[in-house]
């Protein structure tokens, strides 16, 4: 399943409240209304895209072999290499927040 | 092939047939007034070209060529020229079937397509490179 | 619309573009060509509503080899609206240089605006999943 990470940072940022957009294959968003049960949990979410990082890296770099080749045309290397620069930038993102959340509850007071 | 990389190599072909074009031309108006050397004997003949196409097997892209080259055969030229090597019995001497004003025309015509080829490139090229740009996109 | 669907768009009409490039290149190469009919490809509203990707241009010629760049029928190459002006030459040519030229320049802005907005987007995108 397919992240929007844009929201997908908004959902880090309001975890519990669950605005999440899924994008379905073709493209179509379908918005949900905040305080829906969309039974999607934040560590899915994370796991979804640490995953979908994963698979666009791997792809800019096939995309990147098939250009040196000469097997894809330069605008579809192009195209690989950015969406994996995005997912990957997102997946650090996430990272990041769920290390500063994780900070922020030991410092916590007992 | 990437259409982008196909479209050089087409234009870069049709800059190269016309080029020839340009080649034939000159040798014709050069030789405008070129006669035979002993009485009777037949002038420079026009010389011709018809372009045509060709599939590049490597790359599958259908590049413009020179078909055939060609001998005008329309009947030369007469003047009276006694005086000259090639005159017959009579002091005609036979001219080429070379029309300057013709020539200069096709050369005219040869030069703007010269152009129009490479403007393609450098359009091509400005494209490939808009697309490389990119990647430059800062972070 | 989401800036995920415009990636999608903008790379669709590129493929497009690029397509169309190659013929208005194969049009200016034969402009004397005899009985070179000038081509020109479908109108990318008609291209935008197929859903495969990478967009690419047909097999016109039972010769051409299955190369990559044209297995698809997404794009079609076909017959140009005739140039008024030229019309067809006694050699059976039909491609008006003006006419090619000018499709260029069309091809180049609109080329230029599909790179600058992907750009532009992507650039926001990755500030917008920044801290």
């Amino acid at each position: 399943m397919i992240i929007n990470p844009i929201s997908a940072i908004g959902a880090a940022r309001n975890i519990g409240t669950g605005l999440i957009e899924g994008l379905a294959d073709g493209g179509k968003a379908q918005a949900l209304t905040p305080g829906n049960q969309t039974g999607l949990t934040f560590g899915e979410v994370m796991g979804d895209m640490a995953a979908k990082a994963v698979s666009d890296l791997k792809g800019a770099e096939a995309a990147s072999f098939a250009g040196i080749k000469g097997t894809m045309s330069t605008r579809e290397v192009v195209d690989a290499v950015l969406q994996g620069e995005q997912s990957l930038q997102t997946a650090i993102s996430l990272r990041d927040k769920l290390v500063s959340a994780f900070l922020d509850i030991t410092k916590m007071q007992i | 092939m990437d259409p982008l990389s196909a479209s050089l190599k087409i234009a870069g072909s049709g800059m190269e047939t016309q080029a020839t074009r340009l080649r034939i031309v000159s040798e014709n108006i050069a030789n405008a007034r070129s006669t035979g050397d002993t009485p009777g004997a037949d002038p420079y003949r026009r010389k011709t070209l018809t372009f045509g196409n060709e599939l590049d097997r490597a790359t599958g892209v259908t590049l413009a060529t020179v078909k055939k080259f060609g001998i005008d055969k329309s009947k030369f030229t007469e003047e009276y020229d006694p005086g000259n090597p090639a005159a017959d019995e009579r002091g005609i001497v036979k001219m080429p079937n070379v029309n300057v004003l013709i020539e200069m025309a096709d050369m005219r015509e040869a030069n703007r397509s010269y152009e129009a080829n490479l403007q393609t490139i450098k359009q091509t090229r400005d494209l490939i490179s808009a697309t490389l740009d990119l990647l430059k996109a800062t972070q | 619309m989401q800036p995920i669907q415009l990636f999608d768009l903008a790379s669709r009409q590129a493929a497009w573009l690029s397509a169309r490039q190659e013929v208005v290149s194969t049009n200016i190469a034969n402009a004397n060509t005899p009985k070179y009919v000038a081509k020109d490809v479908t109108p990318f509203q008609a291209v935008m509503e197929r859903t495969a990707m990478p967009v690419r241009m047909a097999r016109t010629n039972p010769g051409h080899m299955a190369d990559a760049s044209q297995l698809s029928d997404d794009v079609d190459v076909v017959k140009a609206r005739l140039d008024q002006e030229i019309g067809v030459q006694e050699s059976g040519n039909t491609v008006g240089l003006a006419e090619e030229l000018s499709k260029t320049g069309e091809i180049k802005r609109q080329f230029e605006l599909n790179s600058a907005l992907v750009k532009s987007f992507h650039r926001m995108m990755m500030l917008a999943v920044r801290k």
